[in-house]
């Protein structure tokens, strides 16, 4: 049996956000959103002050509240570790986002089609429809219009539907293609992995093999499929300077 | 045969049937306003639910849940007052308190009735909704447990209650020729009020209302459980939600069950059978919950000075001094004010309806902004990861649902009024 | 380095895709791909092209995944040396521009008056080069010299930096004495190699990253991904870094130890390094006898002892110890490295006696109170260097034997400051006293050891009488001159003044966008007005076409052809192109086309001299098989075919199918000095710098004020910064950077980086902050002051506190003040706002400073 998961090598993420873009675009998430995010911290006085820098996917945790306070079983976990969520029986309750304790749920606040206006880049302009078709965003990705798994449901890419709930999806319509998720694959520094854990000798196996590691928030039992290894986790006294451009 | 001293030509009593100016006035009134709410639901339907100020937790720094979720407790929490009351009214069968039996029959089902549409209007997408929270409802979900089970199963077997005990009176009615007789006919469905069919009718009520209780109990437990069951979220797991929340639901209850009973009594000339010991009665009860939450209010208040977390510090702070400190020292207030103000009464046995209505009126607010307090900080200050402190104030739009709910709720229970006497009659005398 | 896995993938995948898509078609009727309804019927076609990045000076390899021909995604080469299967934002977020609608679309010609934002009227591309052709024209009848191609960073350097200008006969001006060409003059002079420093990184084991911007930014030569890369694997086999940076945030979580430097200082620091590293002994005596004119004989007057051999060669005289005698150096059999000597009856000491008793005063102490650090860090940190320097120490590599020295310095931007030339040769010497240059682990400045031109050019500095040409070439005022935008802008304003008397007329500009990126905004508002005509190649409206273009011709981003271009990583060498990974949209054009109509129409496409003539030349095709022919227009393609054939390669179908050439290891013999035939390339290193002395006299004699010919001197020297002398008032240092999500200015106009770099922002010291009242988001101004002309300036921008950055600096990102752009505008201003340039505010070989004293007090509070 197939087990994904995901290490982040603390020692060496750079904080460059090229996971966060690749994702924003692989999945074509709109504005402020961002299923992976990075965040930039700072703690301590000067001189002895610290960075850290430390990446926040979707944990896809392996007993997550999310998926237990779904009232129509449209946040769920697949066999192989992934949490997904079916974009076409979301109800829009929000109370996965609720009982999330990392803060990576997205909801479609807006119409998907609105939801593009604030790049202030016309992508209805006729010159270029006629290139793209009038594909919302240029770059869509028709791979989010497959259903996906055995299951069959619609569960990759983002901005499908208004009033709907969406995530990282550990990129599933790459993964069941063999490819890395979008972010994994473009990190310029390797400090991402992705593979079957079930697998002794998969790199990730390989790669987290006596290696000391951690789990975001392990005090509350989630059991992540996301490991850490270097660094410690974020301290509460933790400042964090350059906030990406979130509001909608 | 009872029929035959049935006294023909007599218009129905309470005014059902006669519309005053009055009424219209009130029923104006309470249209606009739902239509406002109406309005307001529709523009956050096209425009998505940005046309609210929630927002994403996390990144966005914002509110997922917001005002609608804080009604919907609230609503809940009414309903359950009201049909408490009526229950242990039937229970024990406290005669002097009859004239306010279907009053908190009648709360109780309006109540949930709003409580089911602000979640509704909470939906991303209410349609999907509607169909898709029983096709595929997860018994596990607590959110299963406050919407199907409380609002369901629980309208159901409030409106089955306030059938049953409002089928003599509509027996009786059904006996005087009125323009609204056939309706009553229906409603009396062959029900005679024979002795038999009356024994047989207290018992069946009686056993309803035993079930009720710890239906309600459940019902709201779980409602309480929506929050205190998150481990994620600072401010919510573990607290006394459960105890608190029960508390808090009679409070407001009773606070209606007041306003509304002074209201009829005045509107009806009702005096004697709404009497000054139904208000000592009701007055003694709202303030010894009132004192009961307060202490829970004083608990709350040293457990956010010393918190263990700095999580939960930042919420407490966030409560006490910081951004939310307005909502909650305005809510401790407009619920201890009326506390002292009852204690005063009770000890001087002078009892004013006035103030009574102003602190049933008070009490109400106070609940509402308690509820709002346990929604929204443990999400904008309750971050496990070190993301911005977030904030949330409720849009025009989502006020104005809100309005269009209380209005909505008036309406119905004039409509009632009209249809139906909202007091029971006496028995005719044998 | 990809994951095994995902390379297989990779395959896989491409092939998988077109299963998943006609699942998706047998599940849903309407798959709202871009195909029209009709195209969907067959479905959409998938496939991968091999490009390379537009935005970054290293162009990264990419491939490009493309539905129905419409590229969704862009993703790294997989095996490319720089960024082996991998991108960084930028290169992720430029998918978003190609698409922009705001491009220039068409050519546009100017409808109303310069100076102010452009109104404009779409035209022919045949009608607008036209108007280009009859300008240039014009101005090339009377003096070609006076047509100006300004260039940015460009990408086909041979055929337009080269083949275009040569065929024009025009004036060439560059970015670099914005960027980082004070720190190729040091190096030329003083190394004879065209770079800065880098160290063997790989290799190395301690390394001093001078203002090296690692998580942002590239540093020296690449833009970003290469050297993060390999600064890990060195960190993994033990490397140290030292930080020395006003901010922490660049090297961030990587900065072992921190050291936060004074800006502008660092010259102090290099000064007093090279004090301990003498005073704890820690010097490579062979390396400095044999390869450096360290025991070269200085007389009182400061010059070189020399003797001339019988063809009148020039030959510096050492003293060797073996005969007592002044012997030449290249017969000296054991020189002398210090002391003092009597010829005939006068007294010369070595360069390198000179140098001690010249650092003699630099002490870590002194060095404590000019840089603002602590005096027993900088003590450390010398021991250190030392320790690793390894001194005699060497290596086998591919079975040659190579000194190893792995401890370097990694330093480019160090090059923006008054004193950086003389800071750089400083940096350089600190290396140089451990014999670090050329060896392994050690420093380097390029993946080769090739000689410049300039090393030779350097001994002997032209200080001509005026008059000057606008770029002031040999003049009084800049015996070296890296041919700065910002002295021509000062220059254009007063002529006279400067002692020109030609200014440039016609203006080309190509890939470079003055107003927003260099510094000072107000100098090229006072002086583009001045050209009789400006021509701007750009696919953007820049904020210098949108005020002072009079044409502005359309140019592709990403689809078009370019090259050749470099890909090797400084261990591996490789080539590519930039092959189109769709046709150019709207009416845009790729430059090399543009170039070829442009030069058809000015009359200089073929015959004698002409751009194709000088494109062979270039390309290296003259009088080979693979010659372009004479007079008819080539293609494109057809030029790079040619190339690619003429590399020894199937043609450009090599690069098409394999996206990348690479040529394999740079071997030992060319990587290091020591071992390169000969050593160093033939040259001896210039501890002392007996030219700038003499060129400095010069211009004494000739009347330059002392604040240019100052630090014409033989050793750095340290001085006070002409900011300095700003009233106390003005008691911040401003010093600006690069952050990750952004290239220079030209990218902010893409939302989806602005999104995750935030906006403009001004770093403020939690401590200042608190001294002047202000937190965290208030909106504050920026005011600088000119120490030499009294000048102030101001700019509004919004603080955003750190604990990352010195009490008396603060710290701006430079990319933002954009406002041709719907999404660029409004994100705040620009630092160049506020720097000056000029006297004071450049350095002593034309290149510009990025630091000024400043204060800066709440929105409000001040008038
Ligand atoms: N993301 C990104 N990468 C880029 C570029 C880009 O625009 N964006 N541009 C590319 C180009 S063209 C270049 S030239 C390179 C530049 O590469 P770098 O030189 O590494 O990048 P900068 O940000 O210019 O580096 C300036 C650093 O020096 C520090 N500094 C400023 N003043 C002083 C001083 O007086 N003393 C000391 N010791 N430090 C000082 C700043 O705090 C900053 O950390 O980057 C390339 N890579
Ligand atoms: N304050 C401060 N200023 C700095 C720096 C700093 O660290 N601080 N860094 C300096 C450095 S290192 C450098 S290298 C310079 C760079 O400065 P520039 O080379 O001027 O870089 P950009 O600002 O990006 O300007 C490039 C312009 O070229 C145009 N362009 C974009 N893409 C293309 C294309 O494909 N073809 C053509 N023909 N044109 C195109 C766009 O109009 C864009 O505005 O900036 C310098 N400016
Ligand atoms: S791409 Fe890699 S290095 Fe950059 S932030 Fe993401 S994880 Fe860190
Ligand atoms: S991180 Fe949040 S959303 Fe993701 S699985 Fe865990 S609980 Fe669910
Ligand atoms: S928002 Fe959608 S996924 Fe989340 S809990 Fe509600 S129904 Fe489930
Ligand atoms: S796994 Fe895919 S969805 Fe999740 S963060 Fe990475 S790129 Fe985004
Ligand atoms: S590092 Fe530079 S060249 Fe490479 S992808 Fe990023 S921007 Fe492009
Ligand atoms: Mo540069």
């Amino acid at each position: 049996m197939t087990r994904y998961a995901m290490a982040v090598d603390l020692n060496r993420c750079q904080g460059c956000r090229a996971c966060v873009e690749a994702c924003k675009i692989e999945n074509n998430t709109p504005n402020a959103v961002f299923w992976m995010h990075v965040f930039r911290l700072e703690e301590g006085e000067f001189p002895n002050t610290k960075m850290t820098f430390l990446p926040r996917p979707c944990q896809h945790c392996n007993n997550a509240p999310c998926v237990k306070v779904c009232p129509v079983g449209a946040r769920y976990k697949r066999e192989d570790g992934l949490v997904l969520t079916d974009f076409d029986r979301c109800i829009g309750c929000r109370y996965c986002e609720v009982a999330c304790p990392y803060g990576v749920n997205f909801f479609n606040w807006r119409n998907p089609e609105e939801a593009w206006g604030e790049y202030q880049i016309p992508f209805d302009d006729p010159d270029l429809a006629s290139v793209t078709g009038g594909a919302v965003p240029p770059y869509k990705n028709p791979d989010h219009d497959v259903r996906h798994g055995p299951e069959q449901r619609l569960t990759s890419g983002s901005a499908h539907f208004k009033g709907v709930m969406e995530k990282c999806t550990f990129c599933v319509h790459r993964v069941e293609q063999g490819m890395l998720p979008a972010c994994v694959d473009t990190c310029p520094v390797q400090a991402l992995r992705f593979g079957d854990v079930e697998d002794e000798d998969s790199p990730i196996s390989r790669f987290l093999r006596d290696k000391e590691s951690f789990q975001l928030l392990e005090e509350l039992g989630t059991d992540p499929s996301v490991v850490y290894v270097g660094g410690n986790p974020p301290s509460s006294h933790a400042r964090e300077i350059e906030r990406p451009l979130t509001g909608v | 045969m009872t029929v035959a001293h049935s006294r023909v030509n007599e218009p129905l009593p309470q005014g059902v049937g006669r519309l005053s100016r009055r009424w219209f006035l009130v029923v104006g009134l309470a249209t606009a306003g739902t239509a406002i709410g109406v309005v307001g639901w529709l523009v956050e339907h096209e425009q998505g639910m940005v046309a609210t100020g929630m927002r994403d937790v996390g990144t966005m720094g914002g509110a997922t849940w917001g005002l609608y979720i804080s009604m919907v407790v609230y609503f809940v929490g009414v309903s359950f007052a009201g049909i408490t009351v009526a229950a242990l009214i039937r229970l024990f069968n406290l005669e002097h308190l009859k004239g306010v039996a279907r009053m908190a029959e009648l709360l109780t089902v309006v109540a949930l009735l709003l409580g089911a549409l602000a979640i509704v209007v909470d939906l991303g997408q209410p349609l999907r909704g509607l169909v898709n929270l029983f096709r595929y409802a997860r018994p596990q979900s607590p959110f299963f447990g406050t919407f199907s089970l409380v609002v369901s199963g629980y309208l159901f077997s409030s409106l089955v209650y306030l059938y049953l005990t409002s089928r003599p009176d509509a027996a009786r009615l059904a006996a005087k020729p009125s323009k609204l007789q056939p309706l009553y006919r229906v409603w009396a469905a062959g029900y005679e009020d024979t002795p038999d069919q009356r024994a047989r009718d207290r018992r069946v009520t009686f056993w309803l209302a035993l079930a009720i209780l710890p239906l309600l109990i459940v019902a709201h437990s779980s409602l309480g459980f929506v929050f205190g069951l998150q481990v994620g979220r600072p401010g919510w797991f573990g607290t006394l939600q459960a105890p608190a929340f029960v508390v808090l639901a009679g409070v407001s209850g009773i606070g209606h069950l007041i306003v509304l009973a002074a209201l009829v009594r005045r509107v009806l000339h009702e005096e004697h059978r709404i009497g000054m010991e139904v208000f000592t009665w009701l007055g003694r009860f709202l303030m010894l919950l009132l004192f009961v939450y307060l202490y829970f209010v004083v608990v709350e208040i040293f457990t956010a000075i010393y918190q263990p977390t700095v999580n939960e510090q930042r919420i407490g702070d966030a409560l006490l001094t910081g951004e939310y400190a307005p909502v909650f020292w305005g809510s401790v207030a407009a619920l201890a004010l009326p506390a002292v103000g009852l204690a005063w009464m009770a000890v001087t046995r002078r009892w004013r309806i006035g103030w009574m209505v102003a602190f049933g009126a008070l009490v109400n607010l106070g609940a509402i902004g308690k509820r709002f307090l346990i929604v929204a900080p443990s999400q904008t200050h309750g971050q496990l990861l070190p993301y911005p402190v977030g904030t949330y104030t409720p849009s025009l739009v989502e006020y104005a649902v809100v309005l269009g709910l209380f209005s909505l709720g008036a309406l119905l229970i004039a409509g009632f009024m009209k249809l139906f006497p909202i007091v029971e009659m006496e028995e005719a005398a044998p | 380095m990809m994951q095994p896995v995902s390379r297989r993938a990779f395959l896989k995948g491409t092939a998988a895709a077109g299963g998943t898509l006609a699942a998706s078609r047998f599940l849903f009727e309407t798959l709202d791909t871009v195909a029209g309804a009709d195209a969907l019927a067959l479905g959409p076609v998938e496939d991968r092209v091999f490009t390379t990045c537009w935005i970054g000076k290293q162009d990264c390899g990419m491939t490009a995944r493309r539905i129905d021909g419409r590229v969704v995604k862009f993703e790294g080469m997989a095996g490319h040396p720089r960024n082996d299967g991998t991108l960084c934002p930028k290169g992720q977020a430029q998918i978003i521009s190609i698409y922009d609608p705001n491009r220039v679309k068409t050519p546009l010609i100017r409808t109303n008056a310069k100076g102010v934002s452009g109104e404009w009227r779409e035209a022919s591309w045949d009608e607008a080069l036209q108007v280009v052709a009859d300008e240039v024209n014009r101005v090339r009848a009377e003096d070609p010299s006076l047509v100006l191609w300004q260039k940015g960073r460009s990408k086909s350097e041979a055929l337009y930096d080269n083949a275009f200008i040569k065929a024009l006969g025009s004036s060439k001006l560059g970015h670099g004495a914005y960027c980082s060409d004070t720190g190729y003059r040091a190096l030329e002079y003083t190394l004879g190699l065209h770079g800065v420093l880098n160290p063997d990184l790989l290799s190395t084991r301690y390394l001093l990253a001078w203002g090296w911007n690692i998580t942002n930014a590239g540093g020296n030569k690449f833009c970003w991904i290469t050297w993060p890369r390999q600064m890990l694997e060195a960190r993994e086999k033990g490397l140290r870094i030292v930080h020395i940076d006003p901010r922490l945030r660049a090297a961030g979580p990587f900065a072992d130890q921190w050291l936060p430097i004074r800006p502008s200082t660092d010259l102090a620091l290099a000064l007093a390094l090279c004090n301990q590293l003498i005073a704890q002994g820690y010097l490579d005596r062979p390396y400095l006898t044999r390869y450096t004119n360290a025991p070269y004989l200085v007389g009182e007057d400061g010059m070189i002892l020399k003797e001339t051999t019988g063809d009148d060669q020039e030959i510096a005289l050492v003293w060797d110890i073996a005969s007592g005698s002044a012997r030449p150096a290249t017969e000296a059999a054991e020189p002398a490295l210090e002391g003092g000597y009597d010829i005939d009856g006068s007294t010369y000491r070595t360069a390198f006696d000179l140098f001690k008793e010249h650092v003699n005063g630099y002490t870590p102490e002194w060095a404590g109170e000019v840089c603002g650090v602590d005096a027993s860090l900088i003590r450390q940190i010398a021991s250190e260097f030392g320790d690793n320097a390894r001194i005699g120490a060497t290596t086998v590599i591919d079975g040659v034997e190579v000194p190893y020295r792995p401890v370097g310095i990694m330093a480019y931007h160090m090059a923006q400051q008054e004193l950086g030339f003389q800071a750089l040769r400083a940096m350089t010497m600190v290396t140089m006293l451990v014999g670090a240059p050329g060896a392994v682990g050690g420093q380097l400045s390029d993946s080769t050891w090739k000689i410049h031109k300039n090393y030779a050019a350097f001994e002997d500095l032209a200080v001509n009488d005026p008059p000057y040409d606008f770029m002031l070439k040999g003049s009084k005022y800049f015996p070296i001159n890296t041919g700065f935008p910002g002295m021509v802008a000062k220059v254009m304003q007063d002529p006279a003044r400067y002692g020109v008397e030609k200014l440039p007329k016609v203006a080309i500009l190509h890939y470079v966008n003055p107003v927003l990126a260099f510094p000072s905004q107000p100098d090229f508002l006072a002086s583009y007005t001045k050209f009789e005509h400006m021509t701007v190649i750009s696919p953007w409206m820049s904020e210098t076409a949108d005020l002072f273009a009079d044409v502005v011709l359309p140019a592709a981003t990403i689809e078009k052809y370019e090259g050749p271009l470099s890909a090797g990583d400084g261990y591996i060498d490789a080539r590519v192109l930039r092959l189109p990974p769709m046709d150019p949209l709207f009416e845009s054009r790729g430059e090399i086309d543009i170039y070829l109509d442009l030069a058809e129409k000015i009359g200089v496409l073929g015959g004698e001299g002409g751009y194709i003539e000088h494109i062979n030349s270039e390309l290296g095709l003259t009088d080979t098989s693979f010659a372009l022919p004479d007079g008819a227009r080539p293609d494109v393609r057809d030029i790079f075919d040619r190339w690619a054939k003429a590399q020894g390669l199937s043609g450009i179908d090599y690069f098409e199918t394999n996206g990348i050439w690479v040529k394999g290891p740079v071997p030992p013999t060319s990587a290091y000095g020591y071992v390169t035939d000969p050593p160093f390339g033939g040259v001896v290193h210039r501890l002392y710098g007996e030219s700038l002395l003499k060129a400095g006299r010069l211009m004494e004699e000739k009347g330059a004020e002392e604040i240019y010919y100052q630090d014409y001197l033989p050793f750095p020297t340290w001085r006070q910064p002409t900011m300095d002398s700003s009233p106390e008032e003005y008691d911040l240092y401003l010093i600006s950077y690069k952050l990750v999500e952004h290239k220079q200015s030209r990218t902010t106009l893409i939302p989806l980086l602005t999104e995750l770099s935030g906006k403009q922002r001004i770093d403020v010291n939690p401590a200042t902050a608190r001294r002047l009242a202000i937190s965290d988001g208030d909106e504050v101004v920026v005011e600088s002051h000119n120490a030499v002309t009294g000048e102030t300036r101001s700019l509004t921008t919004v603080a955003s506190l750190t604990d990352g950055i010195r009490p008396d600096v603060v710290g701006m990102p430079h990319h933002f003040g954009s406002w041709s752009h719907p999404a660029s505008r409004d994100l705040g201003p620009t630092p160049n706002e506020v720097f000056f340039t000029g006297e004071g505010y450049m350095g002593q070989t034309a290149d510009a400073s990025f630091q000024v004293k400043v204060r800066i007090f709440r929105r409000g509070d001040r008038a």
